[in-house]
């Protein structure tokens, strides 16, 4: 059985299919899996304008093809070190259900690997690692010949809700600075 | 699945019945339509089709058994028609009402002009054609009095009065609050038909029978209820054939079209286009630029709607005001055929008649002062539109009592917006107008004979990224002069670079640009920059600091110092260097983002990188308000 291309957006992440297929990517030596039906394209590395205020593992915008989306560094965001980019480092273009509209927003990741098609079976739940460790965009673990892939659920990823809280954020930041 | 469905189909076509004219095609196509909306449950499916569902199970439950005669709910007689027919009818019967209001302001003052009666005739006709095919009946009613009133008009059996002008217009008010009641319908909420106005039906019957007892039927007769309008159309004739487009589809042209220029303008300046020694590719790509410069043009001009049409409706206002305040006005147009942005015409539509407003009610002199003061009686109030040198100028005139400073400067002290000794120029203190909380309606009359909203009004412009300037001579009058870009999407901006980013400033903030001298530069606890420039002292805006940006290596002096001008106030800007000035095409950050604080919006750059769009206003208040709130005058 494969995702339903119909997935509506309202589907909340516990009614998410796991099952389907995966487009890996590679942080380091950890293999991560984007559901294919959300990534829209792999483009190349560049350059982004800096967002005032945003979270430092949001890169900035970028210009794809006309359209301005936000871009964030994924090793920043899981605390990774920081490494030299590549001729393999690309950025992710996926789709994210905000509200009740889709918009694009990019990943900057090591390399793309492959699309795999996953079955339920093979997906297992995150462990319990006992120190209350919570990784909420983790959709499941997913055991392959090749390895372990980590299935993630882009709009938790991109902590859509967060970041949309950014600006409320910034907001009072900029009193405090201003009351210093 | 199937079970609603069966249900459906006989309340379909019993709420079809009353309707009078949609053909059996129609019929058939909507009932395709309509199942295809019950059979899909997804909740993604809320379109439109999915609502005459809804309101047919209603009219079910209202009245099971429809006969022909009782008279229709609003919701029986547009859903048993054809949304989307209904929908253009109220584009449609809109433009007509406007060519009424035009044709009869224009009567008013030429009521000979057999050109205007018959198009106003024909407005009213065609209304009452489309209505009467969607079984509007009410507005078909009422269109119908008033057509043969007007017939009555055309044939010299009546002469044309201010008070039969006065009643066409409220009927057309009647029309106009019909068809926002149409529009709520559509658009899901159940709104009834505004009711007939008697007193204003009585009117209109008893300035029919004023001359002529016997209505002429051979009218009523004629204009049968399917009569197509496109005869009526079609004698418009002024009018050039046209397409009706989506305006998101025309905002995502302009947005192409944009970019297929930054596209070729890369191509046009790539280096081995240039070491090249292949003539003929560089000559094809400046081929290729012409006309993407034409397609640019075009698209643009597509976006732009004239005037004139905002004209007139200000002109209704003074009309309006005229008659119900005893202060007799010539109300002058001109440079109705200026375009600019229809996003503009929309939002100047509250400021303009906000304007005409104020200076009617308070610019404006009654008759009697007029002719004390030697003016000829009747007031001149006025529009008048132009380009002028990349913007458009607005230009809202009166010939009143004029604006009077001293008044203006005594009144702002004691509000304590300025202070009793400090000096201003006229310009100045006419500006205090526009301050908040300056003054109000019954107050301002005898003291500026301005005032009332009219920081609303700037608000509005200065959104629109305009500005405004007001000319006043004491006794003579006031001009005030609304000068806006061509149009929103695209804005003229700064390219400057900031800490290995680049920003756009647009040029409508920037004051001046300079480098400051050492000895003009000074601080406060060391951190707090000021320059002094001329008899300003402005305070020091880092951009870096307030983006937290890598703070740039050199010292003020050889930074840029732009002087940077908001709503109420003057900072300096540094910025490490210009890099140049572009047009470039607005895009919002999305949704993501939301609000960036200083930050108005993001734009492709030349080379097809995202610079973000600075917002003046913004970048001043993100932080600090430590730094000082206006220039100290020295």
């Amino acid at each position: 059985m494969t995702v339903s291309p119909s997935i509506s957006p309202s589907r909340s992440n516990t009614l998410f299919e796991r099952a389907g297929k995966y487009l890996t990517f590679e942080l380091g030596n950890e293999v991560y899996g984007l559901p294919v039906l959300r990534v829209r394209e792999v483009i190349g590395k560049q350059a982004a304008a800096k967002i005032p205020h945003a979270p430092e593992y949001v890169k900035g915008v970028i210009n794809l093809r006309g359209k301005v989306i936000p871009i964030i560094d994924l090793r920043m965001k899981f605390g990774l070190e920081q490494v030299e980019q590549t001729d393999r480092t690309c950025i992710i273009v996926v789709q994210l259900n905000v509200r009740k509209s889709a918009i694009l927003a990019g990943a900057v990741v090591d390399r793309v690997s492959e699309v795999v098609t996953i079955a339920a079976a093979d997906i297992d739940d995150t462990p319990d690692f006992g120190d209350g460790t919570n990784l909420p965009y983790v959709l499941g673990i997913a055991k392959t010949k090749d390895g372990v892939r980590i299935l993630v659920d882009p709009d938790v990823l991109f902590e859509v809700a967060q970041l949309m809280q950014m600006q409320a954020a910034t907001q009072s930041q900029g009193d405090r600075e201003g009351d210093e | 699945m199937n079970k609603p469905t069966a249900k459906l189909r006989p309340t379909k076509n019993s709420s079809r019945k009353p309707v009078s004219v949609p053909s059996e095609k129609k019929a058939k196509e909507e009932a395709v339509t309509q199942v295809e909306s019950i059979n899909n449950e997804f909740p993604l499916s809320d379109s439109p089709e999915s609502e005459p569902v809804e309101a047919n199970k209603e009219t079910l439950n209202a009245e099971p058994q429809t006969l022909p005669t009782p008279p229709l709910s609003i919701a029986q007689t547009y859903l048993g028609g054809d949304l989307d027919l209904v929908a253009d009818f109220t584009i449609e019967a809109r433009e007509h009402i406007a060519s009424i209001e035009k044709g009869l302001l224009t009567l008013e003052h030429h009521p000979d002009d057999k050109d205007a009666i018959h198009s106003v005739f024909r407005a009213f006709h065609s209304i009452k054609g489309l209505a009467g095919f969607l079984g509007l009946d009410q507005i078909q009613a009422r269109t119908h009095e008033v057509e043969t009133l007007l017939d009555g008009v055309r044939n010299g059996k009546h002469s044309l009065s201010s008070t039969l002008v006065d009643v066409v217009l409220h009927s057309t008010d009647y029309l106009s609050r019909s068809l926002r009641a149409l529009d709520q319908s559509i658009g899901g909420e159940q709104v009834p038909l505004p009711a007939l106005d008697i007193v204003l039906l009585g009117r209109v019957r008893d300035l029919q029978q004023g001359k002529i007892t016997d209505t002429p039927a051979s009218l009523t007769g004629g204009s049968g209820a399917s009569s197509p309008p496109a005869d009526a159309s079609r004698a418009r004739g002024v009018e050039a054939s046209r397409v009706k487009v989506d305006t998101h589809k025309l905002d995502a042209l302009v947005e192409m079209v944009g970019e297929l220029v930054v596209a070729q303008s890369l191509l046009r300046h790539d280096e081995r286009l240039k070491h090249d020694a292949n003539a003929i590719i560089a000559h094809k790509v400046s081929h290729m630029a012409r006309i993407t410069s034409e397609v640019q043009q075009i698209t643009m001009s597509m976006r732009m709607v004239p005037i004139g049409q905002l004209f007139q409706k200000t002109a209704r206002l003074a009309r309006d005001l005229s008659r119900k305040s005893g202060k007799s006005v010539d109300f002058q147009t001109s440079g109705e055929d200026t375009e600019l942005d229809r996003n503009i015409v929309e939002e100047l539509a509250d400021p303009l008649v906000h304007m005409i407003r104020n200076s009617m009610d308070h610019g404006l002199e009654i008759p009697a002062e007029r002719l004390k003061s030697g003016k000829n009686p009747t007031g001149k109030v006025g529009l008048r539109a132009a380009h002028q040198a990349g913007v458009i100028v607005v230009e809202v005139f009166d010939d009143g009592r004029g604006l009077d400073a001293q008044k203006i400067r005594a009144r702002a002290i004691e509000r304590g917006i300025i202070s009793e000794g400090s000096e201003h120029t006229e310009e100045e203190l006419y500006n205090l107008i526009f301050v908040p909380g300056f003054s109000t309606a019954s107050e301002v009359t005898d003291v500026s004979g301005r005032g009332v909203g009219m920081d609303v009004v700037k608000r509005h412009i200065e959104r629109l990224r305009g500005r405004i300037e007001i000319r006043s001579t004491l006794g003579q009058g006031t001009t005030f002069l609304l000068k806006l870009p061509l149009t929103l999407a695209i804005i003229d901006g700064l390219i400057v670079g900031v800490g290995g980013q680049r920003y756009i400033l647009p040029i409508v903030a920037v004051k001046e640009m300079f480098r400051p001298s050492r000895d003009s530069l000074t601080s406060i606890e060391g951190t707090k920059e000021m320059v002094r420039l001329r008899d300003l002292v402005l305070p020091v805006v880092r951009l870096s600091e307030r983006f937290n940006l890598a703070p740039s290596s050199h010292g003020l002096e050889e930074s840029l110092l732009i002087i940077t001008e908001t709503e109420s106030r003057q900072f300096c800007l540094v910025v490490d260097e210009l890099v140049g000035r572009q047009e470039v095409v607005i895009k919002s950050l999305g949704e993501l983002f939301g609000n960036v604080p200083g930050v108005a919006g993001g734009a492709i750059l030349g080379d097809g990188q995202v610079g973000l769009i600075l917002d003046p206003a913004g970048v001043f208040e993100t932080q600090a308000r430590e730094v000082l709130e206006e220039p100290v005058l020295v």
